[in-house]
């Protein structure tokens, strides 16, 4: 099924959603874009390249409470937080982010052990990509292609949306999409034009320009392997890194956290909350012993996590190319040239 | 005339290569190659074949003192320092982070810097605005003079009409959009604490969650923790994801600073830190 409506009335389609449930769409901030929870529903806008954060805080948010407790009462008084699901719309995911959630779901219920709150976000959520603009070239931080991510690869999404001079063309890709954009009004009908346009823009989107090397998954997992232990490359390679948190947290495959248990005026939380490998205390033992206490060390740990350990435990890549991690870095550190360097040692 | 940039590249690399040669210094921090032109790295060059990856153009803002405190101490060391990052130089020479005979400044006088995100020219609003570094062994340009001079502080002007109340609430609206990448302290040349207070966990001094309460206690001590040390190169607000001004609130604390003990962080390794130096005639100010 392809619908389509005008650029124009998007704020029609989005105040649609807002009435079935929660809409998180990208809006913009002070810093560039973001996806947040929409209350007005002319705050969407999709004029937008790609947004600073991933949109993995749909389903993983930064800060995730668990337990409510208070300091000095018995444990058996402590409650539960309740996991309060709506029906949500996840609305204008570029391809490589939609590709991450896959990945994702790998770590939060693709392994036997399942979360059950990532989950029931996951499965209470439709999402809308939303094809890049192969009119523009990509920004010079992107490699999605590298990952064998298409511009406009509609997979993963249930609606997939692309932009047509003024129009927005809606193609339903699952059962969930087809049944949403049947009820909703204000969607005409494509014509065949527009069939073929989107075709079309779906197949040239798989050859659209990013930075591009060849990454054979099985052989970049054991080159790092190979390079473990060459302490200068890795030296060389974290020379410049300040070892903040920003790459791990705009990234849409990092999924680290920590368990916290926070009081203020004696009223505690249990909680999870985003943590990074590039953080020092990361890895602080309670004896007190750090085995990461260099800079090098947590970069490695980053890079070879994304690029062999996952490829060795199932088989796929942990990067899906979006550029943010380059974008954000105050010092410019670029992990694909980091993969680049390494294929060539 | 402000030599060009392609040709302090040149001086940079000259000057390296001769330093490493000469076996005087067994590292050289820089600026090296990035992913493309707008975005140079810090960069490291341990041997003479180095000094070719190396650059400098209107993007190398990053500030290299960052680096200096994570090399053993009595590592020689050469460092390119424009002149915020001499002033950071100078500080942590004051506050015995390094020996002064350790390291080989080659000064930068710079104009025109852009940040490598925004592409805008960097001034006086983000920075201490100097354009000749106030401590170096050699120069790699020539000094930039005749330009207006600017006052750090002017840029203060608007947020001084707020009140205490309002400041507060200017600040929260800030601190809120914090993501605690920690990006700020990291790229601070001055926040060289292990481990920082935030990471400590016993005693815990705040909140590891993106609240307000935790964001206010890590900002405003950290803000504290650089009264008078912060020299104003402005890395931390360039550094930040969410574009939080950090420099308005270094900037009034370093103006408050430089009235009351008449004296600006890292302009001279003849001073001391003033938090750290008692003078019989220091202000009382500070107690009121």
């Amino acid at each position: 099924m392809l619908k389509k409506t005008a650029v124009q009335k998007i704020s029609d389609l989005a105040a649609q959603l807002m009435q079935k449930g929660t809409l998180i769409a990208p809006v913009r901030e002070d810093a560039g874009f973001n996806f947040r929870e929409i209350s007005d529903a002319g705050q969407v806008d999709l004029n937008f390249y790609n947004t600073l954060m991933s949109p993995k805080s749909a389903f993983f948010p930064h800060m995730e409470d668990f337990v409510r407790y208070q300091t000095g009462k018995s444990v058996l008084d402590a409650v539960p937080v309740e996991i309060s699901i709506k029906p949500a719309f996840l609305f204008g995911v570029r391809p490589c982010d939609v590709k991450s959630f896959e990945i994702m779901d790998i770590h939060f219920s693709g392994t036997g052990a399942v979360d059950p709150y990532w989950q029931k976000r996951r499965e209470a959520t439709t999402i809308f990509g939303y094809a890049f603009d192969l009119n523009t070239p990509a920004d010079g931080a992107d490699f999605y292609a590298t990952l064998g991510i298409g511009a406009a690869d509609p997979e993963g999404s249930d609606v997939f949306m692309m932009k047509k001079g003024d129009e927005l063309l809606l193609k339903a890709v699952t059962k969930k999409g087809e049944k949403l954009l049947a009820e909703m009004s204000g969607l005409t009908d494509a014509s065949p034009e527009d069939q073929k346009y989107f075709d079309e823009t779906v197949a040239t989107g798989r050859s659209f320009k990013t930075r591009l090397t060849c990454v054979e998954a099985k052989s970049i997992a054991k080159k790092f392997e190979d390079l473990f232990h060459k302490t200068p490359f890795w030296e060389r390679i974290s020379d410049a890194c300040l070892s903040c948190g920003i790459c791990t947290f705009v990234c849409p495959t990092c999924y680290c956290f920590d368990i916290c248990d926070e009081t203020l005026f004696g009223q505690g939380t249990r909680r999870r909350v985003w943590d990074a490998c590039m953080f020092t205390d990361f890895t602080l033992e309670a004896s007190g012993h750090n085995p990461r206490t260099k800079v090098y060390q947590r970069l490695r740990q980053k890079v070879c996590h994304k690029y062999s350990y996952h490829v060795r435990k199932y088989g796929v890549i942990s990067c899906v190319g979006c550029g943010r991690c380059t974008r954000a870095c105050p010092v410019n550190i670029d992990i694909f040239s980091i993969v680049d360097q390494a294929m060539k040692e | 005339m402000a030599t060009s940039f392609k040709q302090i590249e040149e001086n940079l690399k000259n000057e390296a290569r001769k330093l490493l040669e000469e076996g005087k210094v067994s590292l050289v921090l820089a600026y090296g190659r990035g992913y493309d032109e707008d975005h140079p790295v810090p960069f490291v060059a341990r041997v003479v074949a180095d000094v070719e990856n190396m650059v400098f153009n209107e993007y190398c803002t990053a500030n290299m003192a960052r680096y200096l405190v994570r090399y053993p101490r009595g590592t020689k060391m050469a460092i390119a320092v424009k002149p915020a990052d001499s002033r950071a130089v100078v500080q942590l020479i004051q506050e015995d982070k390094i020996k002064r005979e350790d390291v080989i400044l080659l000064g930068i006088p710079v104009i025109g810097m852009k940040n490598s995100k925004t592409g805008e020219v960097i001034d006086s609003k983000t920075t201490c605005g100097m354009y000749n570094p106030v401590l170096y062994d050699v120069l790699l340009g020539e000094e930039i003079h005749g330009q207006t001079v600017v006052s750090p502080y002017d840029v203060l002007a608007e947020y001084e009409t707020m009140d205490k109340d309002a400041r507060f609430a200017f600040w929260k609206k800030e601190f809120d959009k914090c993501i605690r990448c920690y990006a700020c302290r990291k790229a601070c040349p001055m926040c060289y604490c292990d481990p920082c207070f935030i990471d400590q966990n016993k005693p815990k001094w705040g909140d590891k969650s993106p609240q307000s309460h935790g964001n206010l206690m890590y900002h405003l001590t950290r803000f504290h923790h650089l009264a008078g040390r912060c020299i104003d190169c402005g890395e931390c607000s360039r550094a930040c994801p969410v574009d939080i001004p950090l420099y308005l609130f270094h900037k009034k604390v370093a103006k408050e600073c430089e009235e009351m003990f008449g004296q600006a962080a890292g302009k001279s390794i003849q001073d001391k830190p003033v938090l750290v130096n008692f003078r019989v005639d220091d202000s009382d100010k500070i107690l009121e």
